[in-house]
């Protein structure tokens, strides 16, 4: 299948913003998709999504409540890209929403200042079929200095097999503000889906967000996320991508440290099996001085799964007394499973403080032996030490049901 | 030929080096066995293989532990039949709790056993009690297994372990080496206390100044990976006195 007979089943979509067509436009003539031949997408092959054919149901579920890991966090719910309001839940004080498609008055003005603002959507292909072809999504802000306790979750369900939806979302955390976003994926008969979400998330001056990714959308299931995040001074963004499942995933992750005195935070903890590709790719942007950035992704990776890390850190010579970590860890445990880790640093300021480090190894087999001698069989072994490995990241999340949910999830895993 | 612990033959070997050369032993419940002997002769291997280390090749005429071949028990099975390795060298384990651990292997003796998974309440009850014991810190036992722990701690903490697991028979390796006086007699204390009619040790040391503490029934030497000496208590004295060089001289001759 070329590019155009792919695009050919989404041209049908009415546009509805002028970024739509200009997107449209780019990725008709000279974008083109990803081949591994493109260093960044070297481990990566996408010809398994551009050479479907999918449909684009727009259809609703009666009830949700089994994709929610806690009731108590407001849900905003979208099924294949599409906002379901009657699905949804009020939102706290200070925090404002709306589907990008039904988008009036102020808050459709406000939209547009910053729509696409996050992203050349002329030169990526995935980020570009995003804007060229989403239907709906949501776009969030954050009142001037409102703490918000309760988690906004923003729950995407693919319902339907060879489902393709652009999932798109606008996040904007207004100065002073204080958040916790949970963004997850969730699929249903969904055997064969595409997801490519674009996220763009303003964290404005002194303010405080934490985002956590969660991709759960099935095995047969291909997934491409792309979050770009501009930061104003002394602001703090974290996100955790948490990666359940997923036959192929595949996650950028742009961080651009704009002013000075930021602290940028990215966590991923990942588990694959059977012949599941997941690759995570992430960019810190350090362009003022003074900011901390600190990135840590665990990995377990089991029977043929492959995995691919690559964490770019930019330090601009306006950027100094920059301190910026990273660091990937992988536990094999089995010898057909891969990973290929490759750190990137490019630093022009002199006085910096910059890390990076990766480790890819097996259950420490000493451990197991312990472990086995005072009774514990492998697999109830294995899960010990798989859930002691992923606890520091795992002690970063910030809600309480949350870890639950991932501690149990490694649980059940490693059973 | 003993049903609790009946060795006839036993040989090892590792990298295509044989270490043990054909040991016999029989233990009966309630005994203490101390087997001593110079470095290289095969302690080690010996605690190793009969905790069931897959590193090595085995072979016997036979080993049964209560009735059962042993050498064909994974370790977690010989641990639940009631067979417990305290390490020469303890691992440390960051990330998983000591008390976590402790609760799954108990859980996983009962399971085997039959019975249902210890409830809390017990469980804290047995922890206090068993800590005591061995005057193992409280804060100890929160921490994850033997991180951070001195020499000491970690000797201890297998001697807690051993009181909490409540095994048949209690393997000893080395327990003693590089503690110094008042750790020697606080292990020595645990271990005595858990002497009893149904609980055999088999206490392997290089020095004989354990087993002041641990009054063995019986020593044995081993030597260059054969028993080639065996009597009471005395024995341990008689070595200390003469040294390994004597039984090197007897062997030979």
């Amino acid at each position: 299948m070329n590019k155009e007979t792919f695009l050919k089943q989404f041209d049908s979509i009415p546009t509805q913003y002028p970024i739509q067509g200009e997107a449209r436009a780019a990725i008709h003539n000279g974008l083109h998709f990803p081949t591994t031949r493109d260093e960044k997408w070297k481990y990566t092959k996408v010809n398994s999504i551009i050479e479907s054919n999918f449909n684009q149901n727009e259809t609703t579920i009666s009830n949700v409540d089994s994709y929610k890991m806690d009731a108590s966090w407001s849900y905003q719910v979208f099924v294949n890209g599409a906002y379901q309001s009657n699905l949804s839940d009020s939102l706290p004080d200070g925090v404002q929403m709306t589907s990008i498609s039904k988008a009036e008055g102020v808050m459709r003005e406000n939209m547009l200042t910053k729509l696409g603002q996050l992203f050349d959507h002329k030169s990526e292909a995935f980020p570009s079929l995003n804007t060229a072809y989403f239907t709906d999504g949501a776009f969030l802000s954050v009142s001037k200095n409102t703490n918000v306790e309760q988690p906004i979750a923003i729950l995407n369900i693919s319902e339907g097999s060879a489902q393709a939806s652009n999932a798109r979302n606008l996040i904007h955390v207004e100065t002073g503000a204080e958040v916790k976003f949970v963004h997850h994926f969730e699929g249903s008969n969904n055997t064969g889906s595409f997801t490519n979400s674009v996220s763009e998330i303003f964290v404005n001056e002194n303010a405080q967000a934490d985002y956590y990714l969660i991709q759960n959308e099935g095995q047969d299931t291909s997934s491409i996320t792309n979050t770009n995040i501009a930061q104003k001074r002394d602001s703090r963004f974290t996100i955790v991508t948490i990666t359940k499942s997923g036959q192929l995933v595949r996650n950028n992750i742009n961080m651009a440290i704009k002013e000075p005195g930021c602290e940028s935070n990215m966590m991923g903890i990942y588990f694959t099996d059977g012949t599941q590709h997941l690759d995570n790719q992430t960019y810190a942007d350090h362009q003022d001085h003074g900011c901390n950035s600190n990135e840590l992704y665990k990995g377990v990776m089991a029977d043929r799964s492959t995995g691919v890390f690559n964490g770019k850190i930019m330090v601009h010579q306006a950027a100094q007394q920059t301190n910026a970590f990273q660091s990937n860890q992988n536990i094999l445990l089995s010898d057909k499973a891969t990973i290929n880790t490759k750190p990137e640093l490019e630093i022009y300021a002199d006085d910096v403080k910059c890390s990076h480090g990766c480790t890819i190894g097996q259950l420490d087999e000493e451990a197991m032996f312990y472990l086995q001698s005072r009774g514990l069989g492998k697999e109830a072994a294995h899960r010990l030490l798989v859930q002691a490995f992923a606890q520091d990241v795992i002690d970063t999340i910030e809600i309480d049901s949350l870890k639950e949910n991932v501690s149990q999830f490694i649980e059940s895993k490693f059973e | 030929m003993s049903d609790f612990l009946s060795i006839k033959n036993l040989r090892a070997s590792i990298d295509g080096n044989q270490i043990l050369k054909g040991i016999n032993l029989e233990v009966k419940p309630g005994e203490v066995h101390a087997i001593m002997g110079p470095n290289g002769s095969g302690k080690s291997t010996l605690s190793s293989v009969l905790a069931g280390r897959d590193d090595y090749e085995v072979e016997a005429d036979s080993v049964t532990f209560r009735g059962q071949d042993l050498l064909e028990l994974a370790p977690e099975d010989r641990s639940r039949e009631g067979l417990f390795l305290a390490f020469q060298y303890p691992v440390e384990i960051p990330g998983v709790s000591n008390i976590n651990f402790l609760k799954a292997a108990i859980n996983a003796k009962r399971k085997h056993q039959g019975l249902d998974d210890i409830s809390a309440k017990d469980f804290m009850v047995m922890l206090k009690e068993k800590q005591a014991m061995v005057e193992l810190k409280s804060n100890l036992a929160n921490r994850s297994v033997n991180e951070g722990f001195s020499g000491g701690e970690k000797k201890r903490n297998e001697i807690f372990q051993m009181a909490m697991l409540e095994p048949k028979l209690g393997i000893l390796d080395e327990t003693d080496s590089g503690l110094d006086i008042d750790a020697l007699k606080i292990v020595s204390n645990g271990v005595n206390k858990l002497r009893g009619a149904d609980r055999s040790f088999i206490v392997i040391t290089h020095y004989q100044r354990l087993l002041e503490y641990i009054i063995p029934d019986f020593v044995h030497v081993l030597f260059e990976g054969r028993i080639v000496k065996s009597g009471g208590k005395e024995l341990a004295l008689e070595l200390e006195e003469k040294g390994y060089d004597w039984i090197k001289e007897e062997v030979s001759t």
